[in-house]
This record gives C-alpha cells, structure tokens and sequence, in this order.
C-alpha cells in the first residue's frame, strides 16, 4: 500500500489532524535515547483503545509494522522503527483513569508519565515505588514495555512486581485483559510475560498498578570515597550484612563534577565516589540502622557520612542523581550507556575492569548507577562525528557486557535489549533459550508486526 | 504394550534400572484421578529429564512432572499419562551467594530444607516464602503451582522472588532465563510464564530465588472479634496505614477450631484476626500497642501475643491447614477465590450465607491484605447425593467472587465432581492467548495434558 493511502486510511480512524507524516516528524519520531535512527511511514496519536484497536487491524490487514511509543527516551533503540511502518505515540492517551486506595490500585493509560501518578498520589499519602531516574518524562507504556528499575526498586523491586494487569490490544487488533486489580488470576502470568517485552507482543492501552502508603520515615545519607573500589565494596558489605536500603546509588568523579557544574547538589569535586543511601520504613529502629550503615561505610574507608537534615537537602540529593545522565551529557557530544548487571559481591572487580576498558580505548567513562543492584551504568563519552571514537565506542560497550557475562551477570538490568543489544544476548543465552522466546514471539504475534527486528537475535534453526 | 516395553528399556537406559518404578502396585498407588502412569522415573539431573522429554516428544507420550506430589491433584483430571517424572533426586543447592543475596537450588529439593540450610549461613537467611506443605513441598512444586502463604503479603509471591531459571522444554530443549541478579531484561522473562504453569509448559529443573536476612525479631498478635463488620474496618484500617505487618490473615470459627495446635480463644470470638509481625525490636514493640488501641476502636476482644514456638506453630498450622485436614482422613473441598482487597469482608460475609444454606460446615481463611479467600468445606459422607448442590454451591461461589473482579479456582476435590465442574474458574478472553502459547511450546500436547485452564 502506498503512503498516501495508508495516511487517509489513519485518518479515517484518529482524524487528520492525529496523522503526522511531515519530514520533520518522520526525523523526530526515527530516533529515541539510543544512538540508532531510521524512519516511520507516519505517526498516529490515538486517543482511545478502539481506536488503537483499528489502527492495529489495519495494519494487520495490510502487513505494516507498528512500533508504540511513549516519550521515546529508553536507551536501546526500542522506538527506532527499523522497517518503518506505522508509530503509535501515546501522548493524547495520558489520563490517570481512576486512583483507588480503597483497593490500593491505579489504572492509568499509557501516555501518563511516571511522575504525573506519583504527584496525583501524594495528595493521598501513597506512592507508586518504581522511580526511573526519567519518570518526569518517561510513560507508564515505556515503563512497562521495558520493565523500568530506578534507585528505589533494590528494596521494592521494578516495573513488573508493580504492574498487576493491562489492557492490551494484540497483533491482530483484538483486545483482551491480563490479570487485573485482583491477585492471583488463575492462568498463565501473561502480565509478567508481557513487561519488558519491549512491545513486540502486545500494546498496553490501560495498565493497573499496585500503590501503597508511603512509609513513616526516610532517611538519606550521602558517603563520601577517595576511591571508586572503595565505594563498590561498601555496597557489597551492605548487602552482605542483609541490609537492603530503599536506594543505594553511586556516582563517581567525572559523574559529579558533571552535577555540580550544572546542578549543584552539594556533592564534593575532590571525591572519587559518592554513596547515595535512603532507608525507609517504620521510624522506629531507623537511627540504629543508619548507624550501622555508616559504620560500613567507615569501615570501608569512607572519608566522610553526611545526613540530610531537612527535606530540602533531601531534594537537592536526589536532583543531582535524578539529573546526572542529562549533567554528562554535557560533557561531550555523546555517550553510550550501558546496562550490564553483576551480582552485588562483583561489584568492585567489574568496576575496576570497566574503567580499563575506558583506558584501552582512550574514552572518557562516567559512571552513575544503582549500585545496590548490581546495575553499573558507564556512560561512555565521546563524538559521533568523530568516525573513529563511533567505532570504538561500540567496541568498547560491547566489551563491557563482555564483562558483565563473564562475571555473571547480564546485558541489560532494566534499559532493554532493542536493536542495540541483539548481538550481546549470546553472551548470556544459547540459541535454544532464544528459540523459546521466539515461540513466545510467535504465539502472540505470528507475523511480525509488533516492532519487528528487536530483542531477539536470528538463530540458526 | 510393545510400546510401554519400549519405553521402559529407553527409561532405563537414561536413568538406571534403579531410578525408575515400573511395578503395576506401586503405581496404582500414583494414580492421578484414576489414571495410572506407565512408569515413575527419577532423573538424577537436567540432562537426563531433557532426554526423557525429548523421548516422550518423539513419541508422542504424555509426561506429568512432580516433586512430592502435595499438590498433583490439582487441575482436571488428566486425558493422560505415560510417564511421571519425579524432581526427587534432582535436590542439589547449586550456588548457595548469601553476600549477594541470592540462592539457586535444583526442583527437588523441600523449601524446608533449603531454609534449613540458610539458617546456618552467616547471619541467618531465608527465602522468603511460606507455602503450604512446610515439611513437603519442593521448590519446584511451590514454583509449579505458585504457591504462597500469609507472608506473601510484605514479600510477595514466586513472582517477586525468583529471578532465573532453568527448564527443560516440551522438545527436550534446556531452556535458561534471568540469572543471578536482581534486575535483568536480557529477553522475554520466561521464568514468569512458568510460574503457576502447573507441569504444562516443561520441567522446572533449577531456580534462583532472592534472599533476605531472617528479621531480628518475629511475633504475632491475634485479635479476636465478634462481628465480621469489625474485624473487616479494622482490618482494612491497618491495610491503610503506614504499620508493615507480614500477614494478615482472618479466620472464621470453624477454621479456629480446626487448628492443629489449636489456639485458645473465649468462647464468644467469631472471627480472628492473626497479624505477623517481622522486623527490627524497637519497631514490633510499637506495632503490638497500636495493633491494639486500633483493635479496640473496633469492639476488638482481648488480643493474644505469641513469642517464638508458639508464634511459629501458629503459622505452620495455618499454612498446612489442608495437609492436617488429609492426615485426619476428614474429607473435605478446598477453594480459592481471588478479589478486589477491599471487598474480602463481604466476600467472606457472602460465602458463610451461601455455604451455611447447603447446611455445610465450612472453614474460611481470608489473606486479608492480599484478597485471597480459602474455603473448606465438609460435605461428610454422602458426597455423591450432594452433586448437584456442591456443583450449584461452587456456581454461586464463583459468581460471588467474579463481581467483585476475581475468579474461583477448585483446588481439592474428588475426581468425579472435577469432571463436572470448571476446576480453574470462569475463562477470560486471554485464555485464547495461552491456549496459543501452549500450543506454540508444547505443539504435541504432551505435558500434563488437559490438567490446566480451558484443558491446556
Ligand atoms: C536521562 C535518562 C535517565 C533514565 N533513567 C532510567 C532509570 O533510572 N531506570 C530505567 O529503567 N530506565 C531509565 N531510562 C530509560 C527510559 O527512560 C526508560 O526505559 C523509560 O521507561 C522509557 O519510557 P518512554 O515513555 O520514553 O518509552 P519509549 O522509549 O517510548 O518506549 C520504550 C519501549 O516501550 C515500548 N512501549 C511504549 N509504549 C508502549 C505501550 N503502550 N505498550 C507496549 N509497549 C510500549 C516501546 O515500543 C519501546 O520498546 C533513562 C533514560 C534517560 C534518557
């Protein structure tokens, strides 16, 4: 079908005005976080799950590929339409649908954005836990297709454990519900299957997530290292002590330095490393905890512990890890993040290897991430009009997941596998896990039309 | 009968003459609502279950997987069964990584005994799932089934708590998904799929699971009431506030009764309320005197602390409710309704009116901060003249519980009202989409067929 038919059949649906098909929107819509581009046929805004339902039996019908879309901000190609297509954008199916505390449940469309919720709630003293470094601008449709993680999810766990049911229009354009405000449905956990398949099975129109009063107390303390294994070993001594904090999150030198130019949080330049710890909870007990994790920290060279004393040194924190991608980025034209996840004993040797890794390619390393975890985040920085550092920054990224693997760990612990991360998935699978998924795929979505070309790499059968 | 003499010298040659039953009298004994397998077989590792799988799939042969058989008699009654395969000998700890928190174990092996083991490590550990069938259970089985106790409302259930796995699928492929760290997106989360898949997906052969340290301090408080209605506010009020108790769990009176080791009660307490508590001292001191001043607020009677074995015991009788009510030989229905949190009060309410009718004794224990309900019923003897009544009574409960968005699945009863019966509750319009999974994954149908929802 040619593009001009293919507009006024969308139009037809979500009216003309819900149909972008400019070069300019063609450009804005091929990119996202990552480093990959390409472009749409045309973008549709829908604004209710009939009309998703119709775009997608169209396009079912016809054989286009569809890609969903929230604000496009994860980090491995999942919105980059790699065979064009049609992107379904989120933004005009952005209501919270109903905020029920009697049931301790919200059910929001996927266009809201992460913090939209968690102010909403706050009226009525619940949160939501998940908390994606992003979730100013980051939807629940995005969260959901990559099963987003964030500071707070080492104690309360990510996306999926919050998730309980969707609404999800399926390859073929019909509806169905998984799970739902309810426990325990009798069946297969379709739910948990669908997070994080990065919405090559299914588009979530409507999701229900589980809320919870927010605790009585918490506290955040900030260590301070003048050396980056330092910091690494005192996270794996909390764990290994069995403490689980709310957040235990690091930044190391270039990461601060970064912050402080542009946001000033309050960390100190001459540091190598910062812990940011937060626990919660009951307020009884708390000090006598907080006092033990700063004795870990001492006990691991920490040159100095700071508490913050009132709500604002609180927010000030977190305002400089909330913004510490956007602070590096300030640093160079570019960078890469990677996702690698190690178990929390392996934290201080990886870490070591990864900035080698940096050496060896002669390319800044910025490091920034949740720790607590297991879950590094090296943003590499460099140029990409610079052909030579391009290459090598793909070199050493993938070296670093190299790493990861080979410590134990895993490629991705929360921003996806998309079109970046295929080749590395044999790092951790072999071709018969991928041939599992692929029956997955296939059960679902049997002509790949759900943003075809991602997660799965091709196997030889 | 070639054909089962075939299978037999295959069997034996993959696992060992020692390694499998074929004795027609034991297994009439393995008997799954009257269908008796061909062959028991015991694999001592993944290797050999993916090439008994592989086996069966070449030929066409019906597997059911099972670990100690607490829970095989849930689901329809099998079209089938060639082969049984138990997780038995499959019962190694594989990476036992407390500093990170994480344990992997192989299927066969009991939870309690890994608990067991956790307990010695360090500090003290524990994975923290409380399944029915303390003493039994294996790790597979409670993952099969996913199964969960009163806990599950401050730590979750399998789907929280397991975060890699490894399988062997219906082709004889080994299959591992997630791993050892707590976050992981590398590929669809099959661990997810397989959870609660009830044997009709593969063979569970090893999972990871999360830790945590055993809390410093555990109690319980049981706050006794007369009136549904308060035990209900109160219990909904507690839900609300920022207390953290483990559990919640609410009985009615028969359920007390039946308690093994019982609790002592006055005679005029209707329901109880049991509250676990996990956490540091200073915190449970606390959480025991506001327990109690909002109890009053709600005509509570005088709440019951128990410490350490008695707190313990009070627990372990709670999750083998259904085990003590078969060792007694009592026959008995089970059920378990899902539904909106809010709404259990009535639910209960409802459920005691419609059972009472049927003139049925009935034991209820209600998840209160989960919306779970389990209900014992006591038909007595004369089951088979009660048919038609137990089929209407199952009917009523089920409606009950999908107004309130839940569903209503039969977990014990006796085969002849399973085959009249829908055992897995109302089918949803994504039963088309598992019924496809299944079908893409298990294309000849060979595990556990018909066991499952929809007779998957
Ligand atoms: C500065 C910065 C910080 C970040 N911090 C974190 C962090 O702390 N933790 C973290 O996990 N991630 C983080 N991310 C990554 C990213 O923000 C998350 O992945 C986020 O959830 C993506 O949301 P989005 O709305 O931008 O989704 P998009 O990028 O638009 O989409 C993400 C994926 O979800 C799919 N999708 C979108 N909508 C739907 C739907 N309705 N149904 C089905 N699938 C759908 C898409 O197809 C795609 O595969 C960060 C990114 C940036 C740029």
């Amino acid at each position: 079908m040619n593009r001009d038919q293919m507009i006024e059949e969308l139009s037809k649906i979500v009216g003309k005005e819900n149909v972008l098909f400019s070069e300019t929107d063609l450009l804005l819509y091929g990119y996202d976080a990552s480093l990959f581009k390409a472009k749409p046929d045309c973008i549709v805004l829908p604004n209710s799950t009939e009309e998703v339902s119709q775009i997608v039996k169209f396009a079912h019908r016809e054989k286009i590929p569809i890609v969903a879309r929230g604000s496009g901000t994860n980090l491995s190609g999942g919105t980059i339409p790699a065979r064009g297509g049609i992107v379904i954008h989120f933004s005009r199916m952005n209501r919270v649908l109903e905020i029920d505390i009697k049931n301790q449940r919200a059910v929001v469309e996927p266009g809201v954005f992460t913090l939209t919720l968690k102010n909403q709630l706050a009226r009525y003293g619940y949160v939501y836990q998940p908390d994606p470094a992003s979730e100013r601008v980051s939807t629940f449709g995005g969260n959901f297709g990559e099963n987003s993680g964030g500071p707070h999810c080492l104690k309360y766990g990510v996306t999926t454990n919050h998730v309980l049911g969707a609404e999800i229009v399926l390859p073929d354009g019909e509806i169905i519900w998984v799970g739902g405000k309810a426990l325990d449905h009798p069946g297969y956990d379709l739910t948990g299957l669908l997070v994080g398949s990065e919405g090559t099975l299914g588009i979530a129109t409507k999701l229900v997530l589980r809320i919870v009063p927010k605790p009585e107390a918490v506290k955040t303390m900030l260590a301070i290292y003048n050396s980056l294994e330092d910091a690494g070993r005192t996270v794996s001594a909390i764990i290994a002590e069995g403490i689980v904090p709310a957040t235990l999150e690091m930044l190391d030198r270039l990461t601060i330095k970064a912050v402080e130019e542009s946001i000033h949080a309050g960390f100190p330049l001459d540091a190598e490393a910062v812990l940011l710890i937060e626990i919660d909870g009951l307020k009884d007990g708390m000090e006598r905890l907080a006092e033990r994790i700063i004795e870990i920290c001492k006990e691991n060279r920490a040159r100095e512990v700071k508490a913050a004393r009132t709500e604002e040194e609180r927010a000030q924190l977190w305002a400089g890890r909330k913004g510490a991608f956007g602070a590096v980025a300030r640093l160079r034209p570019n960078y890469l993040v990677c996702d690698g996840t190690v178990p929390r004993t392996k934290l201080p040797e990886v870490l070591t290897r990864v900035m080698e890794v940096g050496k060896k390619y002669n390319l800044p390393i910025a490091n920034v991430f949740h720790a607590g975890d297991g879950n590094l985040h090296p943003l590499i920085l460099f140029d990409e009009r610079n052909e030579e550092e391009l290459k090598k920054v793909h070199l050493a990224g993938s070296e670093i997941l190299k790493i990861c693997a080979e410590a134990g760990g895993t490629i991705s612990g929360e921003h996806g596998i998309g079109t970046e991360k295929k080749k590395e998935m044999f790092f951790v699978f072999t071709p018969k896990d991928i041939s599992a998924m692929r029956k997955v795929k296939r059960a679902f979505d049997p002509e790949d039309l759900f943003n075809p070309g991602k997660v799965l790499p091709e196997v030889q059968t | 009968m070639i054909r089962t003499e075939k299978l037999i010298s295959k069997m034996k040659e993959i696992v060992g003459e020692a390694h499998l039953i074929r004795d027609s009298d034991r297994l009439k004994t393995l008997r799954i609502d009257g269908k008796r397998p061909k062959v028991l077989v015991y694999p001592g590792d993944t290797e050999e279950v993916s090439r008994i799988v592989a086996y069966a799939f070449d030929h066409t042969l019906a597997i059911i997987p099972m670990g100690n058989g607490t829970k095989i008699e849930v689901g329809n009654p099998p079209e089938k069964v060639d082969i049984l395969l138990s997780t038995q000998r499959l019962n190694r700890i594989t990476d036992c990584d407390c500093d990170n928190l994480t344990l992997t174990a192989e299927s066969g092996i009991t939870l309690k005994e890994v608990q067991k083991r956790l307990a010695q490590e360090g500090r003290g550990y524990f994975i923290p799932l409380d399944p029915p069938f303390t003493e039994k259970a294996t790790l597979g089985g409670i993952i099969a089934t996913n199964s969960s106790g009163p806990r599950r409302y401050m730590y979750g259930t399998a789907r929280d708590l397991v975060i890699g796995m490894k399988a062997v699928f219906p082709n004889g492929d080994i299959v591992v998904s997630g791993g050892k760290t707590v976050k992981n997106v590398s590929g669809y989360d099959l661990s997810k799929l397989l959870i609660g898949s009830y044997g009709t997906l593969g063979v569970i052969c090893e999972m990871t699971f999360k830790l945590l340290p055993i809390p410093e301090k555990e109690v319980t408080v049981l706050i006794p009431f007369i009136r549904l209605e308060d035990g209900d506010a109160f219990v909904q009020e507690i839900i609300d506030s920022q207390l953290l108790p483990s559990s919640i769990d609410t009985l009615n009176r028969p359920a007390m009764e039946r308690l093994k080791p019982p609790v002592s009660l006055t005679e005029e307490t209707r329901y109880l309320v049991a509250i676990g508590l996990d956490g540091v001292m200073e915190g449970i001191e606390r959480e025991i005197s506001e327990l109690r001043e909002r109890g009053k607020k709600y005509q509570s009677l005088d709440p019951l602390i128990l410490y350490s074995q008695e707190h313990q015991s009070f627990w372990s009788a709670l999750r083998d409710f259904s085990e003590t009510l078969k060792r007694q030989r009592i026959l008995f229905l089970s059920f378990k309704s899902n539904f909106l949190i809010s709404k259990g009060g009535e639910v209960m309410k409802r459920y005691e009116k419609i059972m009472s009718q049927t003139g049925i004794e009935s034991a209820l224990i209600w998840r209160s901060g989960n919306g779970i309900l389990y209900s014992y019923l006591f038909p007595g003897r004369s089951l088979k003249s009660k048919m038609e009544s137990m089929i209407e009574l199952i009917r009523q409960l089920t409606s009950e519980a999908i107004k309130n968005e839940g569903n209503m699945m039969v977990e014990s009863a006796p085969t002849i009202l399973k085959k009249k019966i829908s055992v897995w509750g109302e089918m949803r319009p994504e039963y088309q989409v598992m019924r496809r999974l299944k079908e893409e994954i298990d294309p000849r149908g060979i595990f556990s067929p018909g066991r499952f929802i929809g007779g998957i």
